[in-house]
């Protein structure tokens, strides 16, 4: 893990506006990210987990506080900016894996880095990122997948192709809303693997939201949101992962 | 590239695109087919006029006394732009079949139908300066058909049906097609045409009708609905029978082809008028729309009402592509908040989706432009199709006095028709593309 850090937020404050009155989700909440972290947030149903990750994914805007990606502050940034800087620096992976249903696996896992360059751009990288796409399909073990559609897929398979798309233009940052919330215990446990080897391998900082305390306890940091902020749990000694335990 | 991409996609996977492409290319197609109809119909109309009468017709008022025929033609004939003139002494009559009873004491519509307007012609002159050997031709049964298109009057003593008429001597007249049809005549028949003569003074005197009678010597059709009330005599024939000192009763002109457009001959027309003015000739100028004039523009008037109608198919097609649109964004909220979390800008979504409404619009468009030029081209086949299908009759040529179903083809009129619904369908689509960019991802990606 390096020391640099990737994101910075600083007293992040969010409310919305229910029956015209405000609603408080977010009250300052802070955090630093160094490249390559494993972050674990848990919190209650409705603390905010979700709207916190969409602030650090810059899907939406803070009433007030700082947050900046690689020292760069994005709170003044245009839309257009943050959505450029979004797909340069940030992954998501969703619960309901969120696929496009009428694109293959292999064009939903291109997607991003088709959203990354212009027509005649794409051109020049079309080979090397499908060969990219087809090696995290392999290592994800979708190698034989990559023509289907999200339709003929299971579950843990549409995550596995999320998690290729979130990976396949190597942003520094992988925001993970409930990876595994919606699969089985087997399926779950072979994601959890997964997310942690790739973003290992290719040295992304790792930002999980769950209510899974066993996930939760493999990062390298458990916060907790609790009355709009966040409480950093501290560093913990990461639980031994399958592939630790198998060795 | 992207936009593309996606736009592609989710036009083609989704079956409501193919029908909103379907609809817009059926309205397209149905304007163009219309409007080609009425086009030839129009066009159609317009040569029936022009083959029943002549370009400008001049009638002469004679009251001073007759006018004399050779000096008219020559005045005309030294004018730019007539390529030919022949003069027609007209009378009205009534028609009745040799050796029957008089038509007027049977019924009210035999007593109208006998009634015609005979024209004596200067059969050399006509054949060469008016559409009268294209009329000659234009009839569709072959038995009523001329047994000698240069001299169209004569028949065979042997044709003639009454046996006690051969070696008479008896002038040939013809026909409308039509009119021999309804009397049931065959050539060789003798028909009895009754006038009054010139000169006559109606004071209460007796009067002593003309009568004459002919052998039908054959048919013409030139299409149109006039030749009932028409039968062509020889002029020399028609000056004896009439029992009249005069010459003509008309002057056909016939322009040269760079004259023939109707604002040339409209200039052509006050020439002559000038001219006839000039050597104190009293005389009424008349182009051919002038004469059919008001009936010209009922039709055209017919294919603008028409037009109009049918125009409501575009707001059809605009209504059709904002609801394909409109429930694409709606059925892709979710897609969009994902896209948005993969950095495409607002614009970006705006434009996947205003791609698709664009790719809808178009292909609709150009189906509808190719498929509607086709059907235009082949509306004949395909009615002889469903007629021997169905075994129903579509097109009554008898009805409308075409063979078949009349067709102009203008293409850039038809390019219009395009255009005008593509760029009312993208721009109606534009409005769904819109509030898709203007969505917010996070309640975007929320959205149940």
């Amino acid at each position: 893990m390096s020391e640099t850090a990737i994101l910075s937020a600083n007293g992040l404050t969010r409310h919305y506006r229910m029956g015209g009155k405000p609603v408080p989700v977010l009250e300052g909440a802070s955090l630093d990210l160094m490249a390559g972290e494993k972050v674990a947030i848990m919190g209650r149903s409705g603390a905010g987990k979700s709207t916190l990750l969409h602030l650090l994914g810059l899907l939406d805007r803070p009433d007030a506080g700082s947050l900046k990606i690689r020292g760069q502050e994005t709170t003044t940034l245009s839309r257009r900016a943050r959505a450029r800087l979004r797909n340069d620096e940030v992954g998501f992976v969703f619960q309901f894996y969120h696929l496009i249903p009428e694109l293959t696996a292999l064009d939903n896992a291109l997607l991003p880095a088709m959203i990354a360059h212009g027509p005649l751009a794409w051109l020049g990288v079309k080979r090397e990122r499908k060969e990219r796409a087809r090696g995290l399909f392999v290592e994800l073990g979708l190698d034989d997948r990559a023509g289907h559609r999200p339709a003929q897929l299971s579950g843990g398979e549409r995550q596995r192709v999320a998690i290729a798309r979130a990976l396949c233009s190597t942003p520094g940052l992988l925001l993970c809303d409930e990876p595994t919330g919606n699969l089985d215990e087997h399926t779950s446990d072979a994601i959890t693997e997964l997310l942690f080897e790739l973003t290992d391998k290719y040295a992304q900082t790792l930002v999980m939201v769950t209510h899974d305390r066993e996930l939760a306890s493999k990062a390298d940091r458990l916060l907790t949101l609790h009355d709009g902020g966040l409480v950093d749990e501290g560093a913990q000694a990461p639980a031994p992962r399958a592939q630790e335990l198998s060795a | 590239m992207y936009r593309f991409f996606l736009a592609g996609r989710y036009t083609l996977a989704r079956p409501v695109s193919y029908l909103a492409m379907v609809s817009i290319g059926l309205s397209v197609m149905a304007l163009i087919v219309v409007l080609s109809i009425m086009n030839g119909f129009l066009r159609e109309t317009e040569n029936i006029i022009r083959g029943s009468t002549a370009d400008i017709v001049v009638f002469p008022l004679q009251r001073d006394g007759p006018s004399s025929r050779a000096a008219l033609e020559g005045l005309v004939l030294g004018t730019e732009g007539v390529a030919g003139v022949t003069s027609r002494l007209v009378r009205p009559a009534i028609f009745k079949v040799h050796a029957h009873n008089n038509p007027l004491l049977w019924n009210s519509m035999d007593a109208s139908r006998s009634q015609v307007l005979v024209q004596g012609l200067d059969i050399t002159a006509e054949l060469a300066a008016s559409q009268l050997s294209a009329s000659l031709a234009g009839v569709r049964r072959a038995s009523f058909q001329v047994e000698d298109p240069d001299d169209p009057f004569y028949i065979a003593e042997a044709d003639i049906r009454d046996p006690r008429l051969r070696n008479a001597d008896n002038p040939g007249l013809l026909m409308g097609e039509t009119s021999m049809e309804v009397w049931r005549l065959q050539r060789g028949d003798a028909i009895d045409l009754v006038t009054l003569p010139d000169g006559i003074d109606l004071d209460g005197e007796a009067i002593l009708p003309t009568v004459m009678t002919f052998i039908v010597a054959g048919a013409f059709n030139s299409g149109h609905s006039n030749d009932d009330g028409i039968v062509y005599i020889d002029g020399s024939v028609a000056r004896v029978w009439a029992g009249t000192e005069h010459e003509l009763s008309e002057l056909y002109v016939t322009a040269t082809a760079d004259w023939q457009p109707v604002e040339r001959l409209g200039q052509l027309r006050d020439t002559l008028g000038v001219k006839f003015t000039d050597v104190g000739e009293r005389c009424l100028v008349d182009t051919w729309e002038d004469r059919h004039g008001t009936w010209l523009a009922a039709v055209k008037n017919e294919r603008r009402i028409l037009l109009v109608i049918l125009g409501f198919f575009l707001v059809l097609v605009c209504t059709i592509s904002f609801s394909v649109l409109t429930m694409l964004v709606q059925e892709k909220v979710r897609d969009i908040g994902i896209l948005s979390a993969m950095g495409i800008t607002a614009r970006g979504i705006g434009s996947i989706f205003a791609m698709v409404g664009v790719t809808i619009s178009l292909v609709g468009g150009l189906v509808g432009l190719g498929s509607g030029v086709w059907l235009a081209t082949h509306i004949n086949d395909v009615k002889d199709w469903i007629e021997a299908q169905f075994n129903v009759q579509i097109f009554d040529r008898n009805v409308y006095a075409f063979s078949e179903i009349p067709i102009d083809l203008d293409m850039t009129a038809n390019l219009y028709i395009t255009v005008a619904t593509v760029l009312g369908a993208v721009t109606i689509c534009m409005i769904p593309a819109w509030r898709a960019a203007r969505l917010d991802p996070v309640e975007a990606l929320r959205h149940e």
